[in-house]
């Protein structure tokens, strides 16, 4: 597609333009130099900006009650995932009542295009999406998300509980 | 031949057609789960209801036989109203296991629901819990809280396998599944009530969990795990193949097949596969390209007969290779190298003729029959316990042998490939690797299995069938024709159609060089 844009007599007073554009960045810097604490931009890596938590940010693999991951291994969210980035190999567990688990569970974060989709596929609330962004690492290897690091990171602080619970479904007769 | 009308369409029926298959055969839709064709009718599931005629009571499709003139209706709102409600109550207490149970997918609640159901359900009592991952032995998991007591499993021990296991137990909204106080079931076609079983209340172990089955796709093939050939459906996705179902065939198999054949698929799977092909000279393994392989044996066993005579060449066939696959290289053998001492090599010669009376045969070959249709066309008789003396006599120096593919069957195995070891040259066609083939000289080149390449198989009452091509699992493998045609010097590519005509009509190849 070209698009043909014709001559206008308003672009030959350009310079009216740039310098009023001027005056606004000097009148804003002057003004932020005398007002520091009112500036709307952060000194990033210094200090942090903290998104809301429904933000869709990096996953977070939910737990049960007894710390074990959420994750009934339905392969629902694999299924649901646009980009395929999500590996789950399912097996029997020895508990009965918990039958199928996932025994890994793989987010390939640089293929993920945080839409949201798995989050809303999963039938226990076991993946969420949750307001970290910042990804930093130093080869691929970093960046397949495994359970230890979706579930268990160190700033989720032992696992975020799931909402969906078998023992108190089962009681409520579902 | 009766007339009736489905839902308004005239249709031409058999006397003592039942109802439904009457509107299956009208190519209309109807809800049910305890109808199946193979089995006798019982009626319990109560969903497959019609109207006929302007009687006002509906009526089950699956227990009425089509009488001259009849008027079917299930698009009648009454009928679908009646669905509807039946499938709620199947419903009322199914457990919510979709996401962990292997079923979803293909379970006939979840379909019906779609199709006839829909509705808010309206139960407000609490589910009724059964027993949940009861063991049935090495072979089935049962979930009795998943069965909708349609009883197709119970009526198929009782009529098919004729080995009674399964019952329904206790009374109401208590009745179970389930075998005699948990016994395993275990007869030899088990794994058939797994594939009737409307919903994931019989699951079969070796499947469960491996896979979701949206995951698969399937294509119709031939068993080639005994020589009655029943018509199967492989399901299979990149990864190899996962699971075995019957498929109908009124003359080979009805609508069912045995567990052992359930098992064929596994040596199809690349860990177990030949990769690659091997030649080993005095101990020393040097891999290379199965088309090298081929043709560096084709060149071998060209001196060979030149220098030793043709008589010093001894060929081992086993049944389970492809008509096609005989035909290219029983023609080499005797018409381009003059070899005439090929030996049918056989598995299990005492149970050879074995049945267990429903479909499974002692010969574990797909193809025994058209090997000896083959062998009887180039008029030769040879008897294998005469290869060892010859072997031994050193008057056979050169063995090939096109092996079987699926190995387990062949309980001599070891035994025959170190005999076959003590002649000085060896080319073993094989899916799979041979650490026993030690000869000097040895060159194991990989074929293809039965899921890889399109062929004919003769079973055990001499019916051909085409089997066809599934997919592709081990790239670098050849079919016993290509490798015979390799060997005989000729290429295998095959020429594209029109170079110049698909330059033209493909933009990018005729643009590829110019960026
Ligand atoms: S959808 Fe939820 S329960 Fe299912 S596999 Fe994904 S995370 Fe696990
Ligand atoms: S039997 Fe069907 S409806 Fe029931 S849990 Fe399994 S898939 Fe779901
Ligand atoms: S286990 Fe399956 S086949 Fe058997 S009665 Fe229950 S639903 Fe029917
Ligand atoms: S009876 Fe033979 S051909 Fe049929 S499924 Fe069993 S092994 Fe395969
Ligand atoms: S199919 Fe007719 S009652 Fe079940």
């Amino acid at each position: 597609m070209s698009i043909v844009k014709k001559p206008d007599w308003k672009a030959n007073w350009y310079l009216i333009g740039i310098f009023s554009g001027l005056w606004f960045t000097l009148k804003t810097m002057v003004i932020n130099i005398f007002n520091k604490d009112k500036m709307p931009t952060v000194n990033y890596p210094e200090e942090k900006y903290e998104y809301g938590p429904r933000f869709k940010g990096n996953h977070v693999l939910t737990v049960k009650k007894d710390g074990s991951v959420r994750c009934t291994a339905c392969m629902l969210c694999a299924t649901n995932c646009p980009a395929n980035c999500i590996t789950i190999a399912a097996a029997e567990h020895e508990d009965p009542t918990v039958e199928k688990y996932p025994i890994s569970y793989e987010i390939d974060i640089l293929r993920c295009v945080f839409c949201g989709f798995c989050e809303e596929a999963c039938p226990v609330d076991a993946i969420r999406m949750g307001p970290e962004w910042q990804t930093p690492g130093l080869g691929h290897q970093d960046f397949h998300y495994d359970i230890q690091k979706l579930a268990y990171r160190a700033n989720l602080k032992g696992g975020v509980l799931s909402r969906v619970d078998d023992e108190e479904r089962h009681h409520a007769g579902i | 031949m009766l007339n009736c009308k489905v839902n308004g369409k005239e249709i031409k029926v058999k006397q003592g057609t039942l109802v439904i298959d009457a509107i299956k055969q009208a190519d209309y839709d109807v809800a049910h789960y305890c109808y199946h064709p193979g089995l006798s009718v019982a009626g319990v599931c109560r969903l497959c209801m019609v109207k006929i005629g302007d009687n006002p009571r509906l009526q089950i499709a699956c227990n009425t036989p089509v009488q001259e003139g009849m008027e079917i209706s299930n698009e009648d709102e009454q009928v679908k109203d009646a669905v509807k409600w039946g499938l709620d109550f199947h419903l009322i207490n199914h457990p919510l296991d979709c996401p962990i149970c292997d079923q979803a997918g293909e379970c006939e609640l979840q379909i019906q629901y779609m199709k006839f159901g829909q509705y808010d359900p309206e139960m407000a009592e609490k589910k009724v819990k059964k027993r949940k991952v009861v063991d049935l032995g090495s072979k089935i998991v049962l979930d009795t809280e998943r069965c909708i007591l349609c009883s197709r499993c119970v009526r198929f021990t009782d009529e098919v396998s004729k080995t009674n296991e399964l019952g329904i137990f206790n009374r109401g909204d208590r009745s179970e599944v389930g075998t005699f106080e948990d016994k395993p079931l275990e007869n030899d076609y088990a794994l058939n009530t797994v594939d009737i079983c409307p919903v994931g209340a019989l699951t079969s172990k070796d499947f469960r969990f491996r896979q979701r089955v949206w995951y698969l796709k399937n294509q119709s093939t031939i068993c080639t795990g005994c020589s009655t050939g029943c018509n199967v459906k492989v399901y299979y996705n990149e990864e190899g193949l996962f699971r075995v179902k019957p498929e109908f065939n009124e003359d080979i198999n009805g609508y069912w097949m045995c567990d052992q054949g359930r098992d064929v698929y596994k040596f199809v799977n690349k860990d177990f596969r030949l990769l690659e092909a091997q030649s080993v000279t005095e101990g020393q393994a040097e891999p290379l390209s199965a088309g090298k392989a081929a043709q560096l044996a084709g060149e071998k066993l060209k001196e060979l007969t030149k220098v030793n005579g043709p008589e010093s060449v001894g060929v081992v066939v086993t049944g389970q290779y492809t008509n096609e696959e005989y035909e290219s290289l029983f023609d080499y053998m005797v018409n381009k190298l003059k070899v005439k001492n090929i030996y049918h090599w056989v598995n299990n010669s005492d149970t050879m003729d074995d049945f267990d009376g429903l479909l499974l045969r002692g010969d574990k070959n797909p193809n025994t029959y058209g090997l000896k249709e083959i062998m009887k066309k180039y008029s030769i008789q040879t008897n294998m316990s005469d290869l060892e003396g010859a072997i031994k006599s050193n008057t056979i120096k050169t063995i090939v042998v096109a092996g079987p593919e699926n190995q387990a069957v062949y309980p001599d195995f070891n035994e025959r490939a170190s005999l076959f070891s003590q002649a000085s040259n060896l080319i073993w066609f094989s899916a799979g690797p041979v650490s026993a083939a030690t000869s000097k000289h040895t060159l194991v080149i990989p074929t293809k299995t039965y899921a890889e390449k399109s062929g004919t198989y003769v079973n055990y009452k001499g019916t051909h069938q085409s089997s066809h091509k599934v997919t592709t699992i081990v790239r670098g493998a050849l079919s016993l024709s290509d490798s015979v045609t390799l060997m005989s010097g000729e290429s295998i590519l095959t020429k594209p159609v029109g170079p110049q005509k698909a330059m033209k009509t493909n933009f990018f190849v005729n643009k590829s060089g110019e960026l």
